[in-house]
């Protein structure tokens, strides 16, 4: 009977459900598709282990951010949930429904609708988990042919965490329930409203909220000075902050509209604002956890998505594009398919010292060659807390012993060389040619579209390192140290950031804004009355839709304005990992707002479909 | 005399054809007088309530016509038909109706500003009525902070605001203790008497169907005996009612 009960409670709100199937489906999705690339051992086997583990780092910290929203939206979602099902559960209880009984039918609907949402979640997830890692393998340039979206233990851990969340919420539903006595389940609609509050201390909150706001932004900004603390400080200021600017600044924002008689006696402002008063004084909380959400979410999207400039900034770290030590077929064959800019060469004879052997030899180069040569690289330096570089040219005068580069253009000549650890010596000509070893040569590549035809220059250069890696105990740094290997580890890095910060910005997204969703068709009954009131005294339907659309429209805008404002200065904190943060900001900031608006929209028609007569 | 409600061989059936029908309404004829104060009175499922539905827009009939101020709104499109209830219609009913989140004052201010009345007006116009229903002092409280005597008037007064050609009553005294429902009934008589507000009160209440001047009784869709106060008193009408009633 009980299970009759509450699958035929869920079929006849089959509507409203969907809603609430369609958002703990995402969120079940998306925290499968983190835990499997998290956690999945296929990607360790692949060929970059560095910079994968250095992605899954990433989608580990994801992950927690993902379970603490998902925790939040359960509860509204619940909220919304029992607000729909209350009269119903009343109406048993007066039929002589034990208090017990009532609490195991909503614990069974409570799971049904979680374990029923798990599932398709999860199928859903292979499906995405497929496609994105089928991205970011070709991203990473990984060699994994096997891997595949399904993948078990990552479907037991969010099968555990959605469990243990729903378990959690079924049993907070339960008690909320069985606490509160008939009457109260079936007025719910009829609670008085509080509204009166104290001037003085408002006027206080709201400036202490803003002075709180400034102080957090402020924080954000001076990182360089502040450190880590800017992180503490910003982090504290603009939660406590966002809460006392959505307590007082807003209501009185309101308060200043209801006095301005020629705005409020116009149509139904009157009760748009009376409604928003209200709203705000009982959505203080939500909208201040919202506004914070919508400002990780844009966040996360913006600065995920700039990451690439991180790899394009990675191209100044070297100066030539290619190194190549010495001509072989294979290298050959490589380098017709580059397009070659220009070509510099160095020759230099190096004598391997027996005694130091572990430490390498010691270089040969003639002043001559110095000269003739002029041979650039990139020296690096801080500015405002980020890395820079400036080419410079290796000269006789700085390879002398004492001056200013002497030690960092001998390092940037011995990485010209497969001797990358070994010392370097600059003799004149007559010395040069007194030396009894067989001269080496490098030829240094400048080539075109470097990152267009990127896969033939990596293969390239990675073809002219090969025959000098046999037995070199410096082999790991020959294959690091060059053009393609940096740009390589860090664009795989930025991209596992960018699918990061997108799919977190994402998930956080659906999240933050049907939680928003659900809280304001949760008060949609007890709206129901008011809005039937005023359309008997004679209000056009389009009236009432268009107060509707407004109520809403500034319920999701503040969260929204104060969230932007918090991406805009917070990624002042950024400046020390990108280069600009602000790059192409309209990007990620349209759409991100784009999929906030269709929330909107579905929530302005959900909520017009429970308050307005229909058709008559 | 004038008409300002007139009502010709009005029909309600619910349920489509070749399904199973009910008709809640049989023909209702009868006509309201400018200034008159008139009673419905019904027991549950009469038809009342079906009835003040279709005077007020708010449900349309199967067939017949309304005519309030000459004009057939059965007829009228459905904004139109918002706008007539706006302008024409006072409607004071038993769960009295009001915003909770709204001042008194902005409740009773309602009606006004959905006609674009300008802003100074509708406050004076709001003072006005206030004062003539003695609530001026409550203006700036909100609902839930004044008596249900009090919503009552306040009702009453958004109900007037805007100078309706005919105030609807719904059980008005239905929700309200005795005095406050002796206040409001004399309060309403005072309008009627005075100021020539012509009222329409459905009730089943035979104690406030005898402020009326003229009482209907309603039966299976059907209006069937009417009831003249003239010169009576009103103890005398209230006899006479629970009289009619007993018969019935």
């Amino acid at each position: 009977m009980l299970w009759k009960l509450s699958l035929t409670g869920l079929k006849s709100r089959f509507k409203d459900y969907a809603v609430l199937f369609s958002g703990l489906t995402l969120a079940s999705a998306i925290f499968y598709m983190f835990m499997a690339i998290a956690t999945n051992p296929e990607f360790l086997k692949g060929a970059l282990k560095i910079s994968f583990q250095i992605v899954q780092l990433t989608f580990g910290f994801g992950i927690v951010l993902l379970s603490l929203i998902t925790l939040v939206y359960i509860v509204y979602a619940n909220s919304f949930l029992l607000s729909m099902r209350k009269k119903d559960y009343g109406m048993y209880m007066i039929l002589g429904a034990r208090n017990s009984k009532i609490g195991r039918l909503i614990f069974l609907e409570t799971l049904v609708v979680g374990v029923l949402s798990l599932v398709i979640g999860e199928l859903i997830g292979i499906v995405l988990t497929q496609g994105v890692s089928q991205l970011l393998i070709s991203q990473l340039g990984l060699q994994i042919h096997k891997f595949v979206g399904f993948y078990i233990p990552a479907m037991l851990w969010t099968l555990l965490f959605f469990a243990i969340l729903f378990f959690l919420a079924a049993l907070w539903n339960r008690h909320k329930l069985v606490k509160t006595n008939v009457i109260q389940l079936l007025h719910e609609d009829q609670k008085p409203v509080k509204l009166r509050m104290n001037k003085t201390w408002k006027l206080i909150e709201a400036i202490l909220g803003l002075g709180l706001l400034a102080t957090g932004y402020w924080a954000m900004g001076n990182y360089v000075q502040l450190k880590t603390n800017s992180i503490t400080i910003g982090f504290f200021t603009i939660v406590i902050g966002s809460f006392f600017v959505f307590d007082s600044f807003f209501t009185a924002m309101v308060n200043l509209l209801r006095k301005n008689k020629n705005f409020k006696y116009k149509k139904l402002n009157s009760f748009t604002l009376g409604q928003l008063k209200f709203r705000l004084t009982d959505y203080t909380r939500i909208l201040s956890v919202i506004s914070l959400l919508f400002a990780l979410a844009l966040g996360a999207i913006t600065v995920g998505l700039n990451f690439n400039g991180v790899a394009d900034q990675s191209l100044d770290a070297n100066y030539y594009d290619v190194v190549i030590y010495k001509r072989t077929p294979e290298v050959n064959r490589d380098l017709k398919k580059v397009s070659v800019k220009s070509i510099n060469g160095l020759d230099y004879k190096y004598v391997l010292n027996k005694k130091t052997k572990d430490t390498g030899g010691l270089i040969y180069v003639s002043k001559n060659e110095i000269k003739n040569a002029n041979l650039k690289y990139q020296h690096s330096y801080q500015k405002d807390g980020q890395i820079k570089y400036k080419t410079l040219s290796i000269s006789t005068d700085q390879l002398k012993p004492g001056a200013k580069h002497y030690s960092e253009e001998k390092i940037q000549l011995a990485w010209l060389t497969p001797y990358l650890s070994a010392d370097v010596k600059m003799v004149s000509q007559k010395q040069y040619n007194a030396i009894k070893v067989k001269e080496g040569h490098t030829e240094l590549l400048q080539v075109n579209n470097f990152r267009s035809n990127f896969n033939n220059i990596e293969k390239l250069q990675n073809a002219a390192v090969k025959p000098f890696l046999a037995g070199n105990k410096y082999a790991d740094m020959m294959i690091s140290n060059n053009k393609t290997a940096g740009y390589r580890l860090v664009s795989s890095i930025a991209s596992g950031f960018e699918f990061m910060g997108f799919f977190l910005g994402l998930a956080f997204l659906a999240m933050l804004a049907s939680t928003l969703m659900f809280k304001v068709l949760s008060g949609a009954n007890s709206d129901k009355p008011r809005y039937k009131m005023l359309w008997k005294i004679g209000t056009q339907g389009k009236l009432l839709k268009s107060s509707i659309r407004k109520e809403i429209g500034v319920l999701f805008a503040l969260p929204a304005v104060l969230g932007i404002i918090d991406v805009l200065f917070g990624l002042q904190f950024f400046k020390s990992l990108l280069p600009n943060p602000y790059d192409k900001i309209w990007i990620p900031f349209g759409i991100f707002l784009a999929l906030y608006l269709i929330y909107y929209l579905i929530t302005v028609k959900l909520y017009e479909g429970i308050v307005l007569q229909k058709n008559r | 005399m004038i008409e300002i409600l007139k009502v010709d061989q009005l029909t309600k059936t619910y349920g489509k054809k070749g399904e199973k029908q009910y008709q809640a309404l049989k023909g209702v004829t009868f006509s309201v007088e400018k200034g008159e104060f008139v009673g419905i009175m019904g027991a549950s499922g009469s038809g009342k309530t079906t009835l003040l539905n279709i005077l007020s827009t708010l449900d349309t009939p199967t067939s017949g016509s309304v005519l309030v101020n000459n004009q057939d709104i059965t007829k009228l499109k459905k904004n139109k038909m918002a706008d007539f209830r706006g302008k024409e219609i006072g409607f004071i009913f038993q769960d009295f109706n009001l915003l909770e989140n709204l001042t008194n004052r902005e409740n009773i201010a309602l009606p006004l500003s959905l006609q674009n009345v300008k802003a100074r007006e509708i406050g004076d116009k709001v003072e006005e009525i206030a004062s003539r229903l003695g609530i001026s002092q409550i203006l700036d409280k909100y609902p839930g902070e004044i008596s249900g005597g009090q919503k009552q008037r306040v009702a009453s007064a958004r109900a007037l605001v805007h100078n309706p050609a005919i105030l609807y009553g719904d059980e008005p005294t239905g929700a309200l203790d005795s005095k406050s429902a002796t206040e409001l009934l004399e309060t309403m008589k005072d309008l009627n008497k005075n100021d020539h507000v012509s009222i329409l009160m459905v009730t089943h209440d035979p104690y406030s169907a005898s402020y009326a001047n003229r009482i209907l009784f309603i039966k299976d869709g059907q209006i069937g005996k009417e009831l003249k106060k003239d010169n009576k008193t009103g103890e005398e009408f209230y006899q006479e009612i629970i009289a009619e009633l007993g018969r019935r």
